[in-house]
């Protein structure tokens, strides 16, 4: 038996079709394809484009353990008895020394493993910074092709600098655990301004009203922006909460069809353009050879004999040559 | 607690700082500079320990002498003289009648402990007919009604013998143990013997095999089983405290310790706050622990345990009576030290494995066979087991002087030493809440998971060596038999499946289905005793699985917490 | 392409597993630990994993290679396991055993597929290296 070569038109064709009709492993080897860039994503990913748009995605993210995945989990079984269809993309950080990763957050899914209408795909970061992985943008598409009603979305949950994931998604929800201070102000330093609804999770624990209020009053400094930010207290764990949620989260669903939730879908792109043509520079940058030019322009840099702008700059087209220099 | 200062440490004999600056002198340049040795426990070890390391001044306070506070030197004054160790070997394949088999032979050549170890499907809580096949009693006995435990205990005499059961919420095993006696006219009431897979903390943060129910309903049941049988079988032992899955699963056996006594601080505190008066329950838990290869270590954690437990007890709980403060236990050879390569080797393993455990004052144990490491033990390979206690207690009288390593400077400071330690886990699960939060948050799973890796990477690294594997390699014939695999045959595992149709079909399944509804119906009312419905539930004709069923509609099945 | 970590190729994806009824998970928790640390990606599962459970996550994760660990006689449902991969088009996927499995009961599960079988004493070398050329053989073949 000859093999197609998995990366040429036909073969590319033939998986699109198969993931459009709906088939898991199609989906699964399409998300691969993109995720890794292998031969053939971009011709899947403009073959796909007719067919986009279903899905409402919504971004999961909050600090470490706060129970993202668990939250996820229950949300599934609120949005499955709601008959929805549920896409889940899971991203766990990969080790900085040795590329690897644990993938763990699926663990706290297993009772959706056998459910027909639940995917969950576990992603890792590999060196990506801001709470996804490089290639985010596509296998979200990806998703969205294969037809569920939502896509969620978890990110690494470094609690900070998540900013990506508001341009990809149609909804964030940031979660924090109820506590003292310290919480409150990681989620002040960035991370609130993208939230869409504030999940307040393990409601079961002491100080969760507690901690509503402060949030509460966090928004009321803000202006009109913040007015449309609801908080919700959940017990992810129990399931306590997520009818309201799912609520919400079905309301903004319905909200995708005006301007501005349509506005967001330009953007998500551009974000992922500008992401990759960073990860790009900065690899180039960090990877350059011994006495390459990129290395010598470093030097320069370092002895104070360049200003860091005119020096970034020279970076961009020192990087864009290497490419038209083709390897 | 705690340990006087070393300066504290009396005068030393005349000559003694002298002579021992003599030997420094001559013994550091015959080893090489960086020779730091440390047990399993992180403990660095002196080449050589001597009066500036024990105070025997301290002798009443941190020895006494046996039977007496704080009982380090073992809980009995006469300890094996009295009562020697009971060779209790875990016994669990096949179907009923195979068990009851084995059980006999076993019991002819010496065995004095029963233990009954039920097959894995039992323990996930599912009748026989409700999982695969191939799994079935190749890992424990078949037993899902109180006639196959008739069958298991025929001819065994577990009206006079302390009988052990591998049982867990909601304990259905020693609900058809007590229907067998009054079925055979037996005093149930007085039956001696151990629910001993009851500790529920320790299989949810290390070995998931008996966990299955969520945990605040492990808890009720397990709380109701100890109060219904304090009262009603009242020499019977309802928990067992087990250190063994944790050190297992790569618990240091300081942290080991630690941890079962925290767990053990978390029943007594659960049980207080039932309004239970410690002096009531205190004297009837029991412990279970691991004994591992390093020797000392493992003989002074079980020292040094004793004497927390009997401290802990009267600090903590206020207790007068003094069994409550009797840490007595039960111990297992380390399987996890023995190897596949020349399994012969772990005979020898084995006896030193052993030999700690009665050193450090054991009252029962499971010596592993050879084989364990490549298979369930064999008949001819749990008859070595089995010899070798014999041989330690009758040809090595290892049981004729109480605590023979009692005095030894090394053995007491590193007694001290492990004490440290022990109370350093203790009180880091108490700044967690004590150890149910502890299992919950999954803060004990990472610190085992951590001693794991760090021991399996020490393997790795062949800083820690073992014979055969990583070092001495040899590949040629090991001259161990070659073990015959023993998995229940077809025509038996057919013959049991029928035999528990039949079983279903001859009770009163009206009488069964009421009291199986009274059984959940016990969830929804705090004050009603679970426990009590189960016994009745057995009694009334309900299989295992049913009544393991039922318990988890209400309570909701227990799911492991992954940490990685 | 510059840096094959990041640009098209993936690291090896390897579903560490248990099915069954065994809880022992020391060995399953050092496994995924040593293939992360020898860069690999690893979906790691809680115990008591069905077969069809297993089959789904393999499927979802699109992983090359699983392993599942067996202490307690659960090696004897592998074949059934080998059974649903090739009904459900992963044949590809190369499954390793680690754990107790008896020498006599070894054929068992070659003859059903799988590709290696780890004994005690296994080595974090021999583990990684196995894993690692067989996850590559696995995507060459996908
Ligand atoms: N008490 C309580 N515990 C919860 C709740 N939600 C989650 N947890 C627990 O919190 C822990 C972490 O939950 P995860 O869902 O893994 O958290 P996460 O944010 O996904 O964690 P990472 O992916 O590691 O960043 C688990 O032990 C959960 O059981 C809740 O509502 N109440
Ligand atoms: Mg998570």
């Amino acid at each position: 038996m000859t093999r197609i070569d998995p990366g040429s038109a036909e073969a590319v064709a033939v998986l699109v079709s198969r993931l459009l009709s709906g088939e898991t492993r199609a989906l699964a080897k399409a998300i691969t394809k993109v995720e890794c860039g292998e031969a053939g994503a971009a011709a899947l990913l403009a073959a796909i484009q007719p067919h986009l748009g279903h899905a409402t995605v919504l971004g999961i993210t909050g600090p470490p353990g706060v129970g993202k995945s668990t939250l996820i989990d229950a949300l599934i079984a609120e949005l499955r008895c709601r008959g929805k269809r549920v896409g889940v993309l899971a991203v766990d950080p990969s080790s900085p020394v040795s590329g690897g990763a644990i993938l763990g957050d699926r663990v706290r899914m297993a009772r959706h493993t056998g459910d027909a209408g639940v995917f969950v795909r576990s992603l890792a970061s590999r060196g990506h910074l801001g709470g996804l992985f490089r290639t985010a943008w596509g296998v979200i598409q990806v998703m969205d092709a294969a037809g569920p009603d939502y896509i969620l979305l978890e990110t690494v949950g470094t609690g900070q600098s998540e900013v990506e994931i508001c341009d990809y998604a149609h909804a964030n929800l940031v979660l924090c655990a109820p506590g003292l201070g310290d919480d409150i102000q990681a989620i002040k330093s960035g991370i609130l301004e993208i939230a869409d609804i504030l999940v307040v999770n393990k409601a079961d624990q002491p100080n969760a009203a507690t901690t509503v209020s402060q949030l509460q009053g966090m928004l009321g400094l803000r202006s009109a922006a913040a007015s449309g930010v609801s908080v919700v207290t959940t017990t992810a764990s129990t399931g306590e909460g997520l009818p309201a949620l799912a609520d919400l989260i079905e309301a903004i669903a319905r909200d995708r069809t005006t301007p501005a939730g349509r506005r967001r879908g330009s953007r998500g792109a551009r974000r992922a353009l500008a992401n990759a043509a960073g990860d790009r520079v900065r690899e180039r940058a960090l990877q350059a050879e011994d006495s390459s030019p990129i290395d010598a322009l470093c030097e320069r840099f370092a002895r104070g004999e360049i200003a860091l702008d005119a020096a970034a700059a020279e970076l961009v087209r020192l990087v864009a040559d290497g490419e038209d220099g083709g390897e | 607690m705690g340990h006087p200062d070393k300066t504290e440490t009396t005068p030393a004999a005349p000559g003694y700082r002298e002579a021992k600056r003599r030997w420094e002198t001559e013994y550091r340049p015959q080893v090489k500079g960086d020779d730091v040795r440390r047990n399993r426990s992180g403990i660095e070890l002196k080449p050589l320990y001597g009066p500036d390391d024990w105070d025997s001044a301290r002798y009443m306070a941190d020895l006494g002498l046996p039977g007496q506070e704080p009982t380090t030197r073992g809980i009995h004054a006469s300890m094996y003289r009295g009562r020697p160790w009971s060779p209790r070997m875990v016994v669990g394949f096949g179907t009923p009648e195979d068990y009851n088999k084995r059980m006999r032979d076993l019991y002819a050549l010496g065995l004095t402990g029963l233990f009954v170890s039920p097959c894995n499907s039992h323990l996930r809580g599912y009748d026989p007919d409700e999982v695969e096949r191939e799994l079935l009693g190749t890992c424990g006995t078949l037993i899902s009604t109180s006639d196959d435990m008739g069958v298991c205990m025929d001819g065994i005499p577990f009206d006079s013998e302390s009988i052990s059961v591998g049982d867990t919420a909601p304990y259905t095993l020693t609900a058809m143990l007590i229907k067998v006696a009054k079925q055979r006219g037996i005093q149930w009431q007085s039956l001696v013997g151990t629910t001993n897979q009851s500790d529920y903390l320790s299989h949810y943060a290390a070995l998931h095999m008996f966990y299955r129910l969520d945990l605040p309903g492990q808890k009720r049941v397990l709380l109701d089983h100890i109060d219904w049988m304090n009262r009603n079988v009242p020499r019977w032992n309802p928990i067992s405290i087990v250190g063994q899955h944790m050190q297992q699963a790569g618990a240091t056996p300081a942290e080991a310790m630690g941890l079962t006594l925290s767990s053990a601080i978390q029943y007594a505190n659960d049980m207080i706050e039932r309004g239970k008066q410690p002096d009531d329950f205190l004297p009837r838990f029991s412990f279970f622990f691991d004994i591992s290869i390093s020797f000392f270590e493992e003989i002074a954690k079980f020292r040094a345990g004793r004497r927390v437990w009997n401290r802990l007890v009267r600090e903590r709980f206020g207790a007068k009576d003094p069994r409550s403060g009797k840490f007595r236990f039960h111990a297992q050879t380390s399987g996890v030290d023995l190897t596949r390569q020349q399994p012969l080797n772990n005979i020898a393993r084995v006896t030193v494995h052993a030999m700690a455990g009665i050193l450090g004052g054991l009252q029962s144990m499971h010596t592993d066979s050879y084989d364990e490491a490549i298979c369930i033990p064999t008949e001819t390979t749990a008859r070595i087991a089995v010899a070798t206690q014999n041989i330690l207690r009758e040809e090595a009288h290892l049981g004729d002087v109480i605590d023979p390593l009692g005095g030894s400077y090394y053995v007491e400071a590193l007694t001290n030493a492990m004490e440290e330690k022990i109370m350093a886990v203790i009180e880091a699960v108490d700044a967690q809440g004590g150890m149910f939060a502890a299992v919950k948050s999954g803060f004990v799973q990472k610190m085992i998971g951590q001693s794991a890796l760090a021991f399996q990477q020490k393997i790795e690294s062949r800083d820690e060596i073992v014979v055969g594997v990583n070092e001495y390699v040899y590949d040629g014939p090991s001259g161990a038999v070659p073990p015959a695999l023993e998995r229940p045959d077809g025509k038996k595992l057919d013959a049991y499946l029928a035999k528990l149709h039949a079983f279903r079909e001859r009770r009163d399944a009206a009488k069964v289905a009421e009291a199986l509804d009274r059984l959940g119906e016990a969830f929804s009312s705090p004050t009603t005793n679970t426990y009590e419905k189960v016994v009745e539930a057995i009694d009334a004709g309900a299989t295992h699985g049913e009544v393991c069923h039922r318990v988890r509609e209400a309570v909701g099945f227990g799911q492991p917490l992954v940490v990685v | 392409m510059s840096s094959p970590g990041l640009q098209g190729g993936r690291p090896a994806k390897v579903l560490v597993t248990k099915i069954g009824f065994d809880g022992h998970d020391r060995g399953s928790r050092i496994v995924a630990a040593f293939l992360r640390d020898a860069g690999m990606e690893v979906v790691y599962t809680g115990p008591w994993q069905t077969v069809e459970n297993v089959v789904n996550l393999a499927l979802q994760e699109d992983v090359d290679v699983i392993g599942i660990s067996s202490l307690a006689t659960d090696h004897l449902i592998v074949p059934k396991l080998m059974e649903a991969l090739k009904t459900a088009g992963l044949g590809h996927i190369a499954v390793v055993v680690g754990g107790i499995v008896p020498d006599s009961e070894v054929g068992l599960l070659t003859d059903a597929g799988v590709a290696y079988v780890f004994h005690p004493g296994a080595s974090r070398d021999q583990i990684v290296n196995t894993i690692s050329g067989l996850a590559a053989n696995a995507r060459a073949s996908a």
